[in-house]
C-alpha cells in the first residue's frame, strides 16, 4: 500500500512540476546576487543570504531560507491537501475503499508518501542550492563562519547543513499534518490546502503581534526560523528542541483527528 | 433458485443525512446465482445503498450481510472476493489504463504481484480494451473509461459483482457486448448485482429485480413471476365487436382492433372464434411488462417535486 | 488532551516557588557577592521606551525599546560573553582581561574596543545579573523591602524592591528576583513614568540558567579569516566628543544629586546621582545638537521652553539645553522631567568647539 502511494506520488508529473518551481526563486535569487554582487543589507533578506556572496557552500541554507517562508509550505499542503480530497474529487477514493484498501492503511500510507514528498522536497532544495552555490559564487576550501564569529570546518558545516535540512523537514511536517487533517474534512484539494495555508498565514500574523503574545510559543510557525541556530557556537538548542516537540504535537494531535474523522466518515464522493 | 445460499442479505437498513432518509428500512435479498435487478428512479437512494454495502456509507441503522460476512467490519475479508462499479467510472488521468488496473490491484489484498500482469492483460480482453496500449485515460472516451472500470470491477475474478448503471456512456453495440459478458460471467458462476434506472436493461438481464421507491423497497420477486400470465388472452382482429358476440361475458377490455379475453388457453379461445367466424389476426396469453409492474408499484417519479410537498421533502 | 498540552507550561509556571525567610539586606550582600559565580544562561528583555534619537545612538536606543534576546556566558568578571541572539545573525561581546571584542556576524566585521572608563549602555548591561547588581549596589537599606518569592528560569527566586526616595527620581520601584541558592540576579523589572498598561518600563529575565563554569572556549574570541577588523568608531567618537569640549568645570551638585567621580573619564562629562536615580551631563557640538535638536523638536510629547528641549520615554529623561556659543548640553538619566528643568538652570554655559 505505502509502496503503492508512493509510486504514485513520484510518477505523478504534477509532483516533479511542484518541486521544480519551488527552486526556481532560490536560483533566480542566486543568478542575480552573481550578475550585481549585491547582497542584501545586514538584518534583511532571508537568513545566510548576506554570506553567500563570500561563501557559496552556505547557499543551501538560504536557499532554504528563501523558500521557507512561503513557497515550501504552499508545495507541502498543495501535496498533503491533495492527499485524501484529490482521491475523493477523481472518485478514486470509492474505488481504493472498495477493493478495499482499508481506511486506516489508506491514511498511513498517504502519510507516508506526503512525509516522503517534505524530504525529497527538502533535499532537492538543498542540492540545487549546494549546485547553484558552487557554481555563481566563491568556495572556501577551508570552511566558514558560525554566527557567533567562529570558524568551522567543512565537516561542520557539512554537518550542520544536514542537521538544519532535517530540522526544516521536520518543521513542513506540521504544515504536511494540517493540509493532511483539512484533506479528509473536504472533498476539494483545494480548499484543503488553501485551509492549511490559512493557518500558516495567520499564525505568521499573531505571531508579530505582541498582544498575542501569550499564545505565540504554540502558533505552529513559531519556531520555523530555528534552523539558523544550528549555526550558532555552541548550537542554541533551546528554540530547536522546543520547535520538534511543537511540531510532534500538531503531527500527533492532526493525525489522529485526521485519523478519527476519516475513518468514520461517508465517502460519498 | 431461493434456496441458494444468501450473497446480500440486509435487514432494515437505514440511512439518514440530517433530517432527509435516503434509504428507509430496506431488507434486500439476493441470492447466490442471481442477476439481480436494482431498479428505481433517480435520487430513490439506489446509490446510497451501493455504497453501504460496499462500507463506503456507513448506515444509520440496520446491517448488511455481504457473503455472509458484516459489513464493514468484514469489509477485509469479503471485498476482495466483491468486484464494484459505482457511480461511474474513476482513474488517474495521466496514467496508462494498464498502470492504472495495477495500481488498483496492488492497493488492496487478494491479489498476487506474479499473476497481476496477466491478469490485467485478460480482463482488458474481456471488456475490449486490449489494443488501447499506453494512451493516457485522459484521452479516453466515455465508453472506454466505462469499459475499463467494468475491467477494474473483473480484475479479481469476484463471486460477486455490484454494477451501479454499467453501461453509462455506451453505445448500442457496447451495450450489447457487455451485456453478453455479464451473461457469460453469470453462466460462470458470478452473482450480478445490478442497479439501473433503464427498464429495459433489467428486464434482458435479470432473474430477479428489487423496486426502490423514495427510499423504500416496494418490490422484490423473481422477475417470471412478476410478469407471468395473468389469465388472459389477446386477441388482435380486424373486427373486436364480434369477438363480444361470440365470446359473451369473457370480454376484459376492447381497444381498437385488439381485445383482452378471459382464458388462459389460446388454443381454446381460437377455435372458439374460428367457430364463430371472427378473423383472428393474432393471438397471445397477456403478460405485464415491467415497465407495468413498476409503475404500478412504484407511483410518481422521485426527482418530480410536486407543490406543497417540496417542503417537506426537503 | 490539547488543553492539558496547552495548559502544561502555564502549570509548570504558576507552581508555587518556595520562600525564605531572608531579609533584604541579607538577600542584597548575597547578591553583590554573586560576581563570583560563574554561568551560562539564556536571557530576555523586553523594553518599552522609544526615544526619539534619530540617527545616533542608535543601538543604546534600540536595547530599550526592544525585545532583546542574549545568551551569556561567564566565567568571571573579564572572562565573559554575551551574544544577541536575532532571526539572522548574531552580534557578540566577548570580554578578556584587556578589553572587549564585538563580533557582528551580518557586517562579517569584529572591532575591539579597549577597555573605557565610560561608555554607552550594551546589551551586556541588560543582563539581569548585570543589571541587578547595578541596581542593589547603592541602594540604600530604608529603600529596600521584600515582596515574596517566584520561579525564575525554573529556579526558586526571592523578590527585593528598591523604591528610590530621591526627589529627582523617575523611577517608582525596581524589583529584582535573586537566586534562593547563589544570588545571581534572575529577573530586573524597572517601573516609572508613563508605560502601556501600568506594565514595566524595562523588564529582563533569565529564561534559562546553568550554574556551571563555561568553557574557555566558549567565551574567547579570534576574528574569523576574511573578517573585517576594525577599532569601535561610535564609542571613541563620543568620547572624543567628550574631551574635544573644552571642560566647563560643572558644578558638584545639580537638581539636588551629588556628582560622582569617575576615574579617566573626561572632565567635560559629568554624572550625578546614586542608584537608580542617575543623570550624566555632557557639551555636545553644534552639528550634533542641531540634528538631536530637530528630531526632539518634531516628537509630538517633547516639553519646549526657553531652556531647551525635554522629553520622557517611561522612566527615562532626556534633555537638550542651550548653551550659547553653538554649544550644547545633553543631559540624560533616570530623572523626572522637572528635575531635568531644574538640572539645566544650574548649568553653566558651554563653551562650544575648540
Amino acid at each position: 500500500m505505502i509502496a503503492v502511494e508512493l509510486r504514485k506520488l513520484f510518477r505523478r508529473p504534477r509532483t516533479w512540476v511542484t518541486i521544480g518551481l519551488l527552486n526556481a526563486l532560490p536560483v533566480l535569487v542566486a543568478v542575480l546576487m552573481a550578475l550585481t554582487d549585491l547582497a542584501p543589507r545586514p538584518g534583511e533578506g532571508p537568513a545566510f543570504l548576506s554570506a553567500v556572496l563570500t561563501n557559496g557552500t552556505l547557499y543551501p541554507l538560504a536557499a532554504l531560507a528563501i523558500v521557507l517562508p512561503l513557497f515550501l509550505p504552499i508545495a507541502v499542503s498543495l501535496i498533503a491537501g491533495d492527499a485524501v480530497a484529490g482521491e475523493a474529487q477523481a472518485g478514486t477514493l470509492r474505488y481504493l475503499l472498495a477493493r478495499p484498501a482499508g481506511r486506516t492503511r489508506l491514511l498511513v500510507a498517504k502519510l507516508v508518501s506526503v512525509f516522503a514528498f517534505v524530504l525529497v522536497t527538502v533535499v532537492v532544495v538543498a542540492a540545487v542550492g549546494y549546485v547553484v552555490g558552487r557554481l555563481f559564487f566563491e568556495v572556501q576550501p577551508v570552511g566558514g563562519t558560525a554566527l557567533s564569529g567562529t570558524s568551522l570546518t567543512s565537516a561542520d558545516i557539512v554537518e550542520r547543513t544536514v542537521l538544519a535540512i532535517g530540522y526544516v523537514a521536520v518543521s513542513m511536517l506540521g504544515v504536511a499534518a494540517f493540509a493532511l487533517f483539512f484533506s479528509t474534512l473536504t472533498d476539494s484539494p483545494l480548499a484543503a490546502m488553501l485551509g492549511a495555508l490559512a493557518v500558516l498565514i495567520a499564525s505568521s500574523l499573531l505571531f508579530t503581534l505582541d498582544a498575542a503574545s501569550s499564545i505565540a510559543p504554540y502558533l505552529p510557525t513559531r519556531y520555523w526560523l530555528a534552523f539558523v541556530d544550528f549555526f550558532r557556537d555552541p548550537i542554541l538548542w533551546r528554540d530547536i528542541v522546543r520547535g520538534l516537540g511543537l511540531q510532534a504535537v500538531y503531527v500527533v494531535v492532526l493525525l489522529g483527528a485526521a485519523w478519527a474523522n476519516f475513518t468514520t466518515k461517508d465517502v460519498t464522493s | 433458485m431461493t434456496g441458494n445460499a444468501a450473497v446480500i442479505a440486509t435487514r432494515g437498513l437505514v440511512k439518514r443525512f440530517g433530517a432527509v432518509r435516503a434509504v428507509d428500512g430496506i431488507d434486500l435479498d439476493v441470492r447466490e446465482g442471481d442477476v439481480y435487478g436494482f431498479l428505481g428512479a433517480n435520487g430513490s437512494g439506489k446509490t446510497t445503498t451501493v455504497r453501504m454495502l460496499l462500507g463506503l456509507v456507513l448506515p444509520t441503522a440496520g446491517t448488511v450481510q455481504l457473503l455472509g460476512g458484516p459489513m464493514p467490519k468484514a469489509a477485509r475479508r469479503v471485498l476482495p472476493r466483491v468486484g464494484a462499479l459505482i457511480e461511474g467510472p474513476a482513474a488517474y488521468g495521466h496514467l496508462s489504463g494498464r498502470a492504472n488496473l495495477a495500481l488498483l490491484d496492488a492497493a488492496g489484498p487478494g491479489g498476487s504481484r506474479r499473476t497481476r500482469r496477466a491478469r490485467v492483460g485478460t480482463v482488458l480482453e474481456q471488456v475490449g480494451l486490449a489494443g488501447v496500449g499506453r494512451r493516457p485515460v485522459k484521452a479516453y472516451s466515455l465508453g472506454m473509461r466505462q469499459r475499463l472500470g467494468l475491467a477494474g470491477a473483473l480484475l479479481r475474478r469476484p463471486e460477486l459483482l455490484i454494477l451501479d448503471e454499467p453501461t453509462n456512456g455506451l453505445d448500442p453495440q457496447g451495450i450489447h457486448e457487455i451485456r453478453d459478458l455479464l451473461l457469460e460471467l453469470h453462466r460462470s458462476g458470478t452473482t450480478v448485482f445490478l442497479s439501473s434506472h433503464l427498464l429495459a436493461e433489467v428486464e434482458q438481464l435479470c432473474s430477479r429485480v428489487g423496486v426502490l421507491d423514495r427510499g423504500r423497497l416496494v418490490l422484490q420477486d423473481e422477475l417470471a413471476r412478476l410478469t407471468a400470465p395473468t389469465g388472459a388472452t389477446v386477441v388482435e382482429t380486424p373486427d373486436p365487436q364480434r369477438v363480444r358476440a361470440a365470446l359473451d361475458g369473457r370480454v376484459l377490455s376492447l381497444d381498437g382492433t385488439r381485445a383482452v379475453v378471459r382464458g388462459a388457453d389460446p388454443a381454446e379461445v381460437n377455435a372458439a372464434l374460428v367457430a364463430a367466424g371472427v378473423p383472428v389476426t393474432g393471438l397471445a396469453l397477456q403478460r405485464p411488462s415491467l415497465e407495468e409492474v413498476v409503475l404500478a408499484a412504484a407511483g410518481t417519479s422521485a426527482d418530480r417535486v410536486d407543490a406543497g410537498e417540496g417542503r417537506a421533502r426537503r | 488532551m490539547v488543553a492539558v498540552l496547552l495548559a502544561l507550561p502555564a502549570l509548570i509556571g504558576a507552581l508555587p516557588a518556595s520562600d525564605a525567610a531572608a531579609p533584604a539586606g541579607e538577600l542584597r550582600a548575597r547578591a553583590l557577592a554573586s560576581v563570583d559565580v560563574p554561568f551560562s544562561g539564556y536571557a530576555q528583555s523586553a523594553g518599552g521606551l522609544s526615544l526619539p534619537v534619530g540617527n545616533q545612538l542608535t543601538s543604546a536606543a534600540d536595547l530599550l525599546s526592544d525585545r532583546t534576546t542574549m545568551r551569556a556566558w561567564y566565567r568571571s568578571a573579564d572572562d565573559w560573553r554575551v551574544d544577541v541572539v536575532s532571526a539572522t545573525g548574531e552580534t557578540g561581546v566577548h570580554r578578556d582581561a584587556a578589553g572587549t571584542w564585538t563580533w557582528q556576524y551580518e557586517q562579517d566585521a569584529a572591532a575591539r574596543t579597549e577597555e573605557l572608563p565610560l561608555a554607552l549602555p550594551s546589551a551586556p548591561d541588560l543582563l539581569p545579573r548585570a543589571l541587578g547588581r547595578r541596581l542593589l549596589s547603592e541602594a540604600a537599606d530604608d529603600e529596600l523591602s521584600r515582596i515574596g518569592a517566584a520561579r525564575v528560569a525554573g529556579r526558586d527566586a526571592l523578590g527585593l524592591r528598591v523604591v528610590p526616595t530621591d526627589e529627582a527620581a523617575s523611577v517608582s520601584r525596581v524589583d529584582v528576583w535573586v537566586d534562593a541558592a547563589r544570588g545571581v540576579p534572575l529577573r530586573v523589572q524597572v517601573y516609572g513614568g508613563q508605560t502601556d498598561g501600568g506594565g514595566p518600563a524595562l523588564d529582563t529575565s533569565f529564561l534559562g540558567l546553568d550554574l556551571g563554569t563555561p568553557a574557555a572556549s566558549v567565551t574567547a574570541f579570534t576574528p574569523p579569516p576574511g573578517a573585517d577588523v576594525r577599532f569601535d568608531q561610535q564609542q571613541e567618537d563620543l568620547l572624543d566628543t567628550a574631551r574635544r569640549a573644552v571642560a566647563v568645570p560643572l558644578p558638584a551638585t545639580l537638581a539636588g544629586l551629588d556628582r560622582r567621580v569617575l576615574p579617566g573619564a573626561p572632565g567635560a562629562v559629568g554624572v550625578y546621582g546614586r542608584g537608580v536615580t542617575l543623570l550624566a551631563v555632557a557639551p555636545l557640538p553644534g552639528r550634533a545638537a542641531a540634528g538631536l535638536r530637530v528630531t526632539l523638536n518634531r516628537a509630538p510629547e517633547s516639553v519646549i521652553d526657553g531652556r531647551g528641549v525635554r522629553i520622557a520615554a517611561g522612566p527615562l529623561g532626556l534633555m537638550l539645553v542651550d548653551g550659547g556659543r553653538g554649544g550644547s548640553w545633553l543631559l540624560a538619566g533616570t530623572v523626572s522631567l522637572d528635575a531635568l528643568a531644574a538640572a539645566a538652570a544650574g548649568l553653566p554655559p558651554t563653551r562650544g568647539d575648540r
